[in-house]
C-alpha cells in the first residue's frame, strides 16, 4: 500500500541539460519533473536515447564535463544535489544514495577482493575499523544470499558468475544503508534465470530497509514486476507518469501504447506486432514542438508547433499530449450517437477510416 | 519438383568442442560446446532454438550453416550430406544458406557502401550483370523497407534498426532457402524490434524461406515460431511445438525458464522458486544430466545417468528420466496478461491509424496522391 503523506526523498523539478558543444540546440533533457518517496519505486522507461541514464549520471554528479545543467533542481534530504559541490556530494554518494549499473564487471574493481571493495565504502562513510568493516562486508555478502559469503569475502570478481557480481554491487550500494537506490538497467546484462533472481532479491531488500528506488530500465517486464509509480520517457521528457497500474490498464500516451504493442505477448500469437514507424530522433534533429510528433500516427499541426503541456488524466497520472485519450479524438462529433448507440470505438474507427484494417 | 516432405536441414549427433590444444606446459582446457544434438528443420517453418548465454546455441547455428566444422556428427542440407562437401561446392550452397547476426554495428563492413555491401553477394553468385545488379540492390533496399538512395551511404550513417535491415537485405541478395538468425533482433531497442519482427515474418511468406531464429527471449520466440529447441549445455532438453512448450513445458529446464520470465502486468507478480546456482564450467559439464546440480525434482540417479532423449506423440522430444512425474510438480506455463479494455481499444485505433498512415507513405512513395480518408 502507498502512504498517504509519501516523505519524499528526492524531488527533481524542471531539470533540463543538453552538451555544451551544442549551442542552439535543443536540451538533451527538457524540463524533467520528478519524484520518489521512502520504500517506493520508481521505473524511468525509455529506449536508447531518451536521456534516462544522462539523468541518472546527473543526480549523482558523475556527468561527462561536456554536459551541462541548464535548470532545475534536485532536493535529497537537506541538499541540492545539482548545486551543493563535490565535497558535499562526496559524503552523499556511496552512503545515503548509491547506484548500481548494467555492467558488474566494468564497475567493480579487477584487482581487490569483493570483500575490501565493499569495506572500502563503509570505512569511508562510518569510519569504523578495518575488522568491523570486513563484518559488515560479510554480512552484506549474506543478506544478498551470496552461498558460501566466507568464502566469497576473498574472491575476485573475475572468479564470480554475471548473477553473483551483480548481488555483491547491490551488496556494495545497501552497505551503508542509503535512503535512495538509483539502479540502471541492473538485470539487462543477465539471463533470465538470474533476472528473476536478483529482481526479487532487490524487492525483498528494499521491503526489509524501506529504501527508495529509482529503478531505469528499457524493458516494461521489470517495469512489470517491481515498478510503483512510471514515468515513461521519449527523447529526453517525461511523456506520462503515473502508478503502475494506471500505465499498464490506461495508458495514454501513444508512445506509450505503441511500446505495450510491440511487445510480443506470452500468450497464445495475437497477430503482428504494432510497431512505432521510424527511430528515436538524434540531438541535432530534435522537433520542434511534441518530440514524438514525427513518428505518431495521430499527430496534426499544434502537434508539430507546441509541446504539449502536462494533463492530469486521473489522481497522478499525468500525460503530455494534444491528443490523449486517442479514443475520442477518433469520433468527429457528429458520431457521438453512433457510440451511445452501443458501438464500440474499434469499430467505429474502421467504419470512418475506411477499411483500413 | 522438390520433395516437401524431406527436411531443408538435418542436425545428426552433432558435436563441437573447443581447446584441447597443446601448449608448452599443458593441454587447455576442452569445452564441450554441443554436445550430439539431433534435429530437423522442415520446410517452410520457422525452427527456433533458445537457451540461456553459454547454452550453445550460437556455436549450433554455426555448425548447422557450416561455418565452423563440427567435431563428429552430419549436417544434411536437402537431402546432401554437407558435413565434409568440398570449399568449391559449399560456396553454391553458400548462397541458399545465410546468416543474420545479433549486431548490426560489427556485422556491416564500415568501408563499403550500402550498395557495395548488398550488391557483394550478387556478383560473388554471379546472380546479375552490373547494370541489373543496381537494379535488385534497390529493389532489395526497398523490400526491407529503405529507400533505394541509400545505396551510395555508409553502415555509420544508419541506426541500429536500420543497419539491421541492411544486413537483412544482404542475406537476401543470393536469393537464400534457409536462414539462421543469431539474436537478430535483440540488440535492438522495442520499438525498433517489432519492426524487424514483422519484416522477417513477411520476407519468410515472400521469399518461401525457411528460418531458424536463435534467441533468448522467450516472448519473441513464442511470437514467431513454429517448433523450439530448448538448450541446455550444449544438448537439446526438450524439442516442442511452440504452444506445445509453452503450455505444458515438460523439462525442469523449460520449465524453470518459462516461470522466469517477467510478468506482463503489475497484478501478476509472483514470488518465484528462482533456479538456483549458476550455469556450470562447460570444460566440466556435470555427470549424467548435465541440469541436475540445478534441478528442483534431481534425484541420486540424475547424477550418474544421462537421459535419453525420448520421442512423443507429434515429433515432441525431451530429455528427462522423470518427466512424467513432475509434469505437475509446479513449474507451470507463464501467466499471460490480456491487455486491459482501455489498452485492447487504443492499440486497435493505434494499428488501424497506423495502417492508413503506412498505405498513404507508400502511395506518396509511388507518386500516386493519397487518397484523403479523413
Amino acid at each position: 500500500m502507498l502512504p498517504t503523506t509519501p516523505d519524499v526523498v528526492l524531488d527533481v523539478r524542471n531539470f533540463s541539460l543538453r552538451f555544451s558543444a551544442s549551442e542552439g540546440m535543443p536540451n538533451l533533457v527538457d524540463n524533467l519533473s520528478l519524484t520518489v518517496a521512502r520504500g517506493q519505486t520508481l521505473c524511468v522507461v525509455g529506449e536508447s536515447g531518451c536521456g534516462k541514464s544522462v539523468t541518472s549520471m546527473a543526480l549523482m554528479g558523475l556527468l561527462p564535463p561536456a554536459a551541462r545543467i541548464v535548470s532545475g533542481s534536485a532536493r535529497f534530504e537537506d541538499k541540492d544535489l545539482f548545486t551543493c559541490g563535490e565535497r558535499a556530494l562526496a559524503d552523499v554518494r556511496g552512503n545515503r544514495m548509491s547506484m548500481i549499473f548494467q555492467e558488474p564487471m566494468t564497475s567493480l574493481n579487477p584487482a581487490f577482493t569483493v570483500g575490501e571493495q565493499i569495506a572500502e565504502g563503509i570505512r569511508r562513510h562510518r569510519g569504523v575499523s578495518k575488522e568491523a568493516a570486513r563484518t559488515g562486508a560479510l554480512e552484506m555478502l549474506r543478506r544478498v544470499r551470496i552461498p558460501a559469503p566466507e568464502k566469497r569475502l576473498d574472491a575476485y570478481p573475475h572468479q564470480l558468475s554475471g548473477g553473483m557480481r551483480q548481488r555483491v554491487m547491490i551488496a556494495m550500494a545497501l552497505a551503508n544503508r542509503p535512503s535512495l537506490l538509483i539502479a540502471d538497467e541492473p538485470t539487462t546484462a543477465l539471463d533470465v534465470t538470474i533476472q528473476a533472481e536478483v529482481l526479487s532479491l532487490i524487492r525483498a531488500l528494499q521491503q526489509e530497509t524501506g529504501t527508495a528506488m529509482i529503478l531505469i530500465t528499457h524493458d516494461l517486464g521489470v517495469v512489470a514486476e517491481v515498478a510503483d509509480y512510471v514515468a515513461v520517457m521519449y527523447a529526453g521528457r517525461v511523456v506520462e507518469y503515473g502508478p503502475v497500474d494506471a500505465i499498464y490498464d490506461d495508458p495514454q500516451h501513444p508512445y506509450t501504447i505503441g511500446l505495450m504493442g510491440a511487445i510480443p505477448s506470452i500468450g497464445k500469437r495475437a497477430g503482428r506486432l504494432a510497431t512505432i514507424s521510424g527511430s528515436v530522433p538524434a540531438p541535432e534533429h530534435m522537433p520542434a514542438g511534441c518530440r514524438f510528433a514525427p513518428r505518431c500516427p495521430f499527430s496534426e499541426a499544434r502537434c508539430v508547433e507546441t509541446a504539449p503541456p502536462d494533463k492530469i488524466v486521473e489522481g497522478e497520472h499525468r500525460v503530455s499530449c494534444w491528443r490523449a485519450p486517442i479514443e475520442m479524438l477518433e469520433m468527429p462529433i457528429e458520431r457521438h450517437a453512433d457510440m451511445q448507440a452501443g458501438m464500440g470505438v474499434a469499430q467505429h474507427v474502421d467504419k470512418h477510416l475506411g477499411s483500413a484494417a | 519438383m522438390k520433395d516437401n516432405t524431406r527436411p531443408m536441414l538435418e542436425a545428426r549427433e552433432l558435436v563441437k568442442h573447443f581447446g584441447g590444444k597443446r601448449t608448452l606446459w599443458a593441454r587447455t582446457p576442452v569445452v564441450h560446446a554441443v554436445n550430439g544434438v539431433s534435429l530437423s528443420v522442415q520446410r517452410g517453418e520457422t525452427f527456433a532454438i533458445v537457451g540461456e548465454s553459454g547454452c550453445g546455441k550460437s556455436t549450433l547455428g554455426r555448425l548447422l550453416l557450416r561455418l565452423i566444422e563440427s567435431s563428429a556428427g552430419q549436417v544434411i542440407y536437402d537431402g546432401l550430406d554437407i558435413t565434409h562437401l568440398g570449399r568449391e561446392a559449399m560456396r553454391g550452397l553458400r548462397r541458399e544458406m545465410q546468416i543474420i547476426f545479433q549486431d548490426p554495428y560489427a556485422s556491416l563492413n564500415p568501408g563499403m557502401t550500402v550498395g557495395q555491401l548488398i550488391g557483394e553477394p550478387i556478383t560473388l553468385h554471379r546472380l546479375a550483370g552490373r547494370g541489373e545488379r543496381d537494379e535488385r540492390v534497390a529493389h532489395l533496399l526497398r523490400t526491407v523497407g529503405l529507400q533505394p538512395d541509400y545505396a551510395t551511404r555508409y553502415p555509420h550513417e544508419f541506426s541500429g534498426g536500420q543497419r539491421q535491415r541492411i544486413g537483412i537485405a544482404r542475406a537476401l541478395a543470393g536469393e537464400p532457402r534457409l536462414v539462421v538468425g543469431d539474436e537478430p533482433v535483440s540488440a535492438l531497442d522495442v520499438s525498433v524490434q517489432a519492426q524487424v519482427v514483422n519484416l522477417l515474418e513477411e520476407l519468410k511468406t515472400g521469399f518461401d524461406l525457411t528460418l531458424i531464429v536463435i534467441a533468448h527471449d522467450l516472448a519473441v520466440i513464442r511470437h514467431m515460431s513454429d517448433r523450439v529447441a530448448v538448450m541446455y549445455l550444449g544438448e537439446i532438453v526438450e524439442l516442442a511445438h511452440v504452444d506445445d512448450l509453452f503450455d505444458t513445458p515438460l523439462h525442469p529446464y523449460t520449465q524453470a525458464l518459462l516461470w522466469a520470465i517477467p510478468a506482463r502486468h503489475p497484478r501478476h507478480r509472483r514470488n518465484r522458486p528462482a533456479l538456483s546456482g549458476d550455469l556450470p564450467n562447460p570444460t566440466q559439464p556435470p555427470t549424467g544430466c548435465r541440469f541436475h546440480p540445478r534441478c528442483p525434482h534431481a534425484r541420486p540417479s540424475c547424477a550418474t545417468v544421462r537421459p535419453s532423449t525420448e520421442q512423443l506423440a507429434d515429433g515432441r522430444q525431451v530429455a528427462c528420466h522423470f518427466w512424467r512425474e513432475i509434469q505437475h510438480a509446479g513449474g507451470s506455463a507463464p501467466l499471460a496478461a490480456a491487455p486491459s479494455a482501455k489498452l485492447s481499444q487504443r492499440l486497435d485505433i493505434y494499428r488501424a491509424r497506423q495502417q492508413q498512415a503506412s498505405a498513404a507513405a507508400l502511395d506518396a512513395q509511388a507518386g500516386i496522391a493519397s487518397i484523403d480518408v479523413a
